[in-house]
């Protein structure tokens, strides 16, 4: 028995030690990433010329844990070469403790300043240094809606806000239901809500006092913040406005809630989403066509003097190990030939102003592209921005708070807070 | 006959209430099933129940969520790496703990208590706060993303827990065993090979299902100390990874517990007798 035993032991530990040798090889960069699934494969998809031009061998690993994992490993000393971060927030986060590279100390910097607009290279800066660089983003500002439901009932895609609260309620006296929304996201709920509220913040208020908001540089409970909440409310409270009631708000999936837009007759008419929703709503009903059977305009303006600025996330790439591998990655992936593939993989839009517009799968996603392109103003998703405890916690239950019939202002003490702790840190 | 009617009608009630658990309690499990043999439109469309209507319209099944799975997380070589990880690190704490508790239940030595001790207050430490530490020190030894890393890593998490549940089972060993055995003139080794370990194969065996279970499923520390490479990451890894970020084809994850389950569902079917045994093992002293 106990020779069995200590024999597999060996022999395992031969296996072990053999196989574990050969990915120590040099000649490689490893890359920590949020992608999984079809991400992962267009990822690879787009690495794979990179790694046949060059002979350098991309390890790349997707998670979905990748704050936790990155953390640690940046903290123990051994940091993937090159990793994706969740926001610029984070990116800031390391940029302060010293662990990243400046990119602009091996980069063509003038080949990026004509290829990039300033406001991403602004968005990859801490202290002038460029420690992060943008490849692609989503356009959060967009309301889907199916234009054959909106012919047959002989409605017309609002310029305005007050055009898009007319319209509800006209569909409301038709007896339809207007607005398909779900917040439900597990343990994540609410943040399909704090896209809402910041879209209608970055329309009520100056971009600097957005900007204002995010650095908790005016509090939760000031009458603009307010505003944004109860304009939100205006339409997620209104119990004949969304499909299903409040109640139906609190528990459906934001990735089933766009479901409503495509029965017959249909649920409800118009959902606001990223331009990520577009695989969401491909995966459930694979016979719409985009464009055909399902289109978006820009979520309206709401005061006029700010016009129709957009509101985004985007995927950005930062450096931990100065390798002369991880440069060359780092240098392919700002290409407009890297960005071409990663983007036309995944109807993503691409941050290089070079990018040809036909690498994009379809029209909808060109006209998102533009869309991105003209806004007057772009800020990054508020949420993201935040220190975690506020927009990866109390913002989100805020949300749920204030739909579940909270009154606004104990929700907005509520945020407040949490946020006078978090940001103290 | 009339006993044994007697005796259904009296036990009736409770057999009822014993099958609702059992069926309250495999629901889930039976919904993930179902779930994993249809398609993505059908998932999306309606929940798994609705196949009750019409259970024998074989064409409203699939097993394209299988191939999916099967093909896109390389499952050769994933099912290699989780058996590599796996089987090193039950053996080797298994083997530890088994001295360990051995010395503890029947050696004198100084500091056994203290030991003791620190080991008990070991039991409550959460693993996550190790992490960074640990990870360092695997930096140094330059065993950072290896398997033989893993192994230790999994020795350490696993020990505590282990050698007290093997030190209640052999310190309940009748102690006249250990007399008579020195007498005829054993060593320490020869009692723990030929006495301790043949008595204590039931309380092995639940540890080593424990063990075995709890590195099998395990996704953190693989991820964390081993990476997500396909070179080395295990079932879970990959598993993990077949969704998207925003919880696309959460369909294949149905599929995909069925896969990784295969494995420990036959373990824990062979060892069942000596599990239940074990489990009881240790928890009444004689």
């Amino acid at each position: 028995m106990f020779k069995k035993i200590s024999f597999t032991l060996l022999a395992m530990l031969l296996i072990g030690m053999l196989t574990s040798s050969v990915f120590a090889a040099s000649n490689t960069v490893t890359i920590l990433g949020v992608w999984t699934g079809a991400e992962a494969e267009a990822f690879n998809k787009m690495v794979a010329p990179f790694e046949a031009e060059t002979g350098i061998k991309v390890e790349f690993t997707g998670t979905r844990d990748l704050p936790a994992v990155l953390t640690t490993q940046v903290e123990a000393g051994n940091p993937p070469d090159v990793s994706a971060l969740p926001n610029p927030g984070q990116m800031i986060e390391f940029a302060k403790a010293g662990k990243l590279v400046d990119l602009s100390t091996f980069m063509d910097m003038d080949v990026l300043r004509s290829d990039y607009s300033p406001t991403w290279l602004d968005l990859g800066t801490y202290k002038g240094k460029l420690n992060g660089v943008f490849i692609s983003a989503d356009l959060k500002s967009l309301v889907w809606y199916s234009p054959k439901a909106f012919a047959a009932g002989g409605y017309t895609v609002p310029a305005t806000w007050e055009e898009m609260i007319a319209l509800s309620d006209k569909m409301v006296a038709n007896g339809k239901t207007p607005w398909a929304l779900g917040l439900e996201s597990g343990a994540a709920s609410g943040w399909a809500g704090t896209d809402w509220v910041e879209d209608i913040m970055l329309r009520t208020v100056e971009p600097e006092v957005y900007d204002l908001w995010v650095t908790h540089g005016i509090s939760w409970v000031d009458d603009r913040v307010q505003r944004a909440f109860e304009l939100f409310g205006q339409i997620a409270l209104n119990e004949k406005y969304v499909y299903g009631g409040t109640n139906a708000v609190l528990t459906i999936n934001f990735g089933d809630s766009p479901d409503a837009l495509f029965t017959t007759p249909p649920n409800a008419y118009m959902h606001r989403q990223a331009t990520f929703i577009k695989s969401f709503i491909l995966d459930h009903f694979p016979k719409l066509v985009p464009g055909e059977d399902f289109d978006f305009f820009p979520f309206p303006p709401i005061d006029p003097q700010y016009g129709t600025p957009a509101l985004g996330a985007a995927d950005m790439f930062a450096m931990f190990n100065d390798t002369p591998e991880a440069r060359k990655f780092m240098q392919y992936i700002v290409s407009p030939e890297a960005q071409g593939i990663w983007v036309g993989e995944l109807g993503k839009l691409s941050a290089n102003k070079r990018i040809d517009p036909a690498v994009y799968p379809d029209d909808l996603t060109r006209k998102a592209a533009k869309i991105l392109s003209e806004a007057s103003t772009f800020r990054f998703d508020g949420s993201d921005l935040m220190p975690s405890a506020v927009g990866g916690g109390s913002f989100w239950t805020g949300i749920l708070d204030y739909v579940s019939g909270i009154l606004l202002m104990n929700v907005l003490m509520t945020i407040e807070t949490t946020a006078l702790d978090a940001y103290r840190k | 006959m009339i006993k044994k009617l007697v005796s259904v009608f009296s036990h009736g009630p409770l057999h009822l209430v014993i099958i609702f658990v059992a069926l309250i309690w495999i629901l889930p499990s039976v919904g993930l099933l179902i779930t994993s043999f249809r398609s993505s439109a059908d998932v999306a469309a309606s929940g798994w129940w609705t196949v009750f209507e019409h259970p024998f319209n074989f064409t409203r099944y699939t097993l394209e969520n299988y191939q999916e799975v099967i093909l896109k997380i390389g499952i050769g070589r994933a099912f290699l790496n989780t058996l590599l990880i796996t089987i090193p690190a039950t053996i080797i704490p298994i083997l530890i703990a088994s001295f360990a508790a051995y010395a503890f239940a029947w050696m004198e030595f100084p500091g056994r208590r203290f030991l003791f001790v620190i080991l008990v207050g070991l039991l409550v430490v959460p693993l996550q706060m190790t992490m960074i530490p640990v990870l360092r020190i695997f930096n140094k030894l330059g065993i950072a993303g290896t398997f033989p890393g893993i192994w230790f890593a999994h020795t350490g998490y696993g020990l505590p827990l282990i050698i007290y549940l093997l030190y209640n089972f052999i310190s309940g060993l009748p102690s006249e065993l250990f007399d008579s055995s020195s007498i005829d003139g054993a060593t320490p080794f020869q009692i723990f090979t030929r006495m301790v370990i043949p008595l204590s194969l039931p309380a092995l065996a639940s540890v080593t299902i424990f063990q075995f279970l709890w590195v099998w499923n395990d996704l953190l520390i693989a991820l964390v100390y081993l990476g997500g490479t396909p070179a080395v990451a295990p079932l879970t890894v990959r598993i993990s990874a077949l969704v998207g970020s925003y919880g696309q084809d959460w369909e294949l994850l149905t599929a995909a517990a069925f896969v990784s389950m295969a494995l420990p569902l036959v373990l824990f079917l062979g060892l069942q007798r000596y599990f239940v045994k074990g489990i009881l093992a240790g928890s009444v002293k004689g």
